[in-house]
């Protein structure tokens, strides 16, 4: 049985123009009622349909149009051509905590969230005390949300999507969200409930979580359908398409086009490719770069960043102390990292290339790669820290005094 | 299995719903009976929501408010003295024997109802700004609670209005039971024009600031002060056709029964209302399909 299907689906946001209001009093007053817009398909003809219990994975680039399908998937806004159809109750696990009210008690509020995702209130009332004592809430179930910390308010809110028992739950970057121990048991809860039978629909920029969840993968680019497969085959895809073939890098126009980066591989200290980087160990960035003419002070920057767009460190040719004359032809820059301060999962790539006169970059490719990081030295956290152990048993501190 | 198949499946009906009760076609927003019945199947889908919701808007209100339900009281009661003051002792105006606070309060409940129902709701869709970016639910059922929680309201100040009556010793006549169909009018016109002040709201914030002036204009345009009896008889036609005006004077009619309820008025209102609301809400569901894209 189809529990969703997409069948020609578009939608299209209308964007404000740029633009000074036309002169004169009834021209500005007609540009405030109706302003010139701009079209933009967020998602275009797109076809896919989901089987009941299938766990599906949607990943895409920014802006490929991931965030919309989630909203077009929900109800939350209509396409603009096409149907989609769905088959079954479509339950949102982050969103039931959005919709929480301050003013009301925890119970008021579980039986607020729940109508908000359809449910009758003798539905709720039957799981209630279950969603209660999972959440430990008990003592705090009367006290106005507004009271509540942010854990609990979290806690509450999970508990209650994870009782809900819809036919399709759609994911939305949950385990971006809350600690460590939290993200375990929302990963846990997941792989119960996919493995209950019920349609799950995750979409992310978690390529390492959707590996785990998602048993068939649907790439997103640039509002399209790029493909459709294994977690594995979509993820390498994925890859490829942030490469520097890529088009979006080739679209972008570099000022003059007197200097390029042209490609960045990863090596070992002893100059092998490396098809997975390791947390904590050694990686040597090299960067390639083409300057048809030559080209003076010139910086070089690579930036890593997380796959949801947050820069996590910068390499830079500025802290070799200055800054460098480039004749005209190519040429390499080498950045030694003596250990890679991040933990496993996916990263994607800017390079940047200025000089010193000029505020506009000679070169500016973000995304022009992704890479994976590999290696369980980060047990939890975010980074990776250098560092030298001692272990002295008491014993030994007291034979020394 | 392929997708023919599956719209075949759709066509048969009762197949379909023995396979799930809740299966839907997401469109886009069109003026189709086909889209409106949706509109409607998913408002009876989330009929829950609309209570509860409407029962936490009632609550909500006067939490950590001193004064709390009273409030509900207090606008209409200051109105009165107001306008008691103003028009039975400043200036008098011809109420057929009924004491003046009677007369006006009797008039200044279903004004309190409308007037506040139609305000509060204008703003409920901008106010909830959170919940449709990010969650499904008819929309329409927002400012449908408002109006909701105005009914409440009325209901506690139609307990002031019983104390007044006994205290001036107005008894209430035979037409009392008209109270009925004119509340339904009232309540009809006052969803009405909630689905489309609040969203129109939504494009245009304007509708909230004007808010205050077209409530206050309205009430004196509305047999609210003085009664339909002091309209020239020449303006009726035009004047009956302002919904208000029959919903206020007939409730005022059917309460004291000073004369028989003015069944034109009344009947103008009702078609006025019934309209205003089909045209509202295949509005409403129309806009409701982008309104998350740009609130």
């Amino acid at each position: 049985m189809i529990d969703l299907a997409f069948l020609n689906v578009s939608k299209r946001y209308r964007i404000p123009s740029e633009g000074a209001p036309p002169p004169g009093l009834i021209g500005r007053w007609r540009h405030r009622i109706a302003r010139p817009t701009t079209e933009f398909w967020a998602v275009r003809d797109v076809n896919f349909e989901i089987s009941r219990g299938e766990s599906v994975g949607v990943i895409g680039h920014n802006g490929a149009g991931k965030s919309t399908m989630l909203k077009l998937l929900s109800s939350i806004t209509a396409p603009t051509q096409g149907e989609i159809h769905v088959n079954g109750r479509i339950a949102a696990l982050l969103e039931v905590g959005s919709g929480f009210h301050p003013e009301l008690t925890g119970r008021e509020n579980v039986y607020l969230g729940g109508a908000l995702l359809g449910m009758r209130r003798a539905e709720i009332t039957s799981k209630l005390d279950r969603i209660v004592e999972f959440a430990g809430m008990s003592r705090f179930i009367d006290v106005p949300v507004k009271r509540y910390s942010s854990g609990m308010y979290v806690r509450l809110g999970f508990s209650m999507a994870a009782h809900l028992e819809p036919d399709i739950l759609l994911l939305d970057e949950v385990l971006a969200v809350g600690d460590a121990s939290f993200q375990d048991k929302c990963i846990g809860r997941i792989e119960q409930l996919r493995n209950s039978g019920i349609t799950i629909v995750f979409i992310s920029h978690d390529l390492m979580a959707v590996q785990r969840i998602c048993s068939r993968v649907l790439l997103m680019q640039q509002g399209q359908l790029a493909g459709s497969g294994t977690a594995e085959e979509m993820i390498h895809r994925y890859h490829e398409i942030s490469r520097f073939q890529n088009t979006r890098s080739v679209e972008r126009n570099i000022t003059g086009a007197r200097a390029a980066s042209t490609g960045i591989e990863f090596l070992s200290p002893a100059g092998d490719a490396l098809t997975a980087l390791p947390s904590g160990g050694p990686v040597l960035f090299r960067l390639r770069y083409e300057t048809p003419e030559a080209v003076s002070k010139v910086r070089f920057l690579v930036v890593v960043q997380s796959l949801d767009g947050v820069a996590q460190f910068t390499l830079d040719s500025r802290l070799a102390g200055r800054l460098f004359d480039l004749p005209a032809g190519g040429g390499e820059v080498d950045f030694h990292v003596d250990s890679l301060p991040l933990r496993d999962g996916f990263y994607a790539i800017d390079t940047v290339l200025y000089t010193e006169y000029e505020a506009e970059a000679l070169d500016y490719q973000p995304g022009c790669a992704t890479v994976q990081v590999q290696g369980e030295r980060v047990r939890e956290g975010l980074y990776y820290v250098p560092q030298r152990v001692e272990v002295r048993p008491a014993a030994v501190v007291s034979n020394r005094s | 299995m392929n997708l023919t198949r599956y719209d075949d499946m759709l066509s048969i009906g009762p197949y379909w719903l023995m396979a799930s009760s809740s299966a839907k076609i997401i469109l886009p927003p069109a003026f189709t009976l086909r889209y409106f019945a949706r509109g409607i199947a998913d408002l009876v889908a989330y009929r829950d929501l609309l209570f509860s919701l409407s029962q936490h808007r009632v609550r909500v209100r006067y939490k950590q408010s001193a004064l709390g339900m009273a409030w509900a009281v207090l606008q209409p009661l200051a109105m009165m003295f107001i306008y008691t003051i103003l028009f039975s002792v400043f200036t008098r105006v011809p109420t057929a024997g009924i004491p003046y606070p009677v007369f006006v309060f009797c008039a200044l409940l279903p004004w309190t109802f409308f007037s506040t129902a139609v305000a509060n709701s204008a703003g409920s869709l901008t106010g909830h700004r959170e919940l449709i970016a990010k969650v499904f639910f008819p929309r329409e059922i927002l400012p449908f609670t408002y109006v909701f929680a105005a009914v409440f309201d009325l209901l506690i100040a139609s307990v002031i209005l019983a104390g007044m009556m006994i205290y001036y010793g107005v008894a209430p006549q035979a037409q009392l039971f008209w109270v009925l169909p004119v509340l339904l009018v009232a309540l009809v016109f006052a969803i009405s024009l909630s689905l489309l002040f609040s969203s129109l709201q939504v494009r245009f914030r304007d509708i909230s600031l004007a808010m205050p002036l077209l409530m206050q204009l309205w009430m004196f345009a509305s047999p609210v002060v003085y009664s339909l009896d002091a309209v020239p008889e020449r303006y009726r036609g035009w004047y009956v056709l302002n919904p208000m005006v029959g919903v206020v004077e007939n409730f005022r009619r059917a309460i004291v029964g000073q004369a028989p309820i003015d069944v034109p008025s009344l009947a103008s209102a009702a078609a006025v209302s019934v309209t205003l609301f089909l045209v509202s809400y295949l509005l409403f569901k129309h806009q409701e399909a982008t309104m998350a894209d740009i609130i």
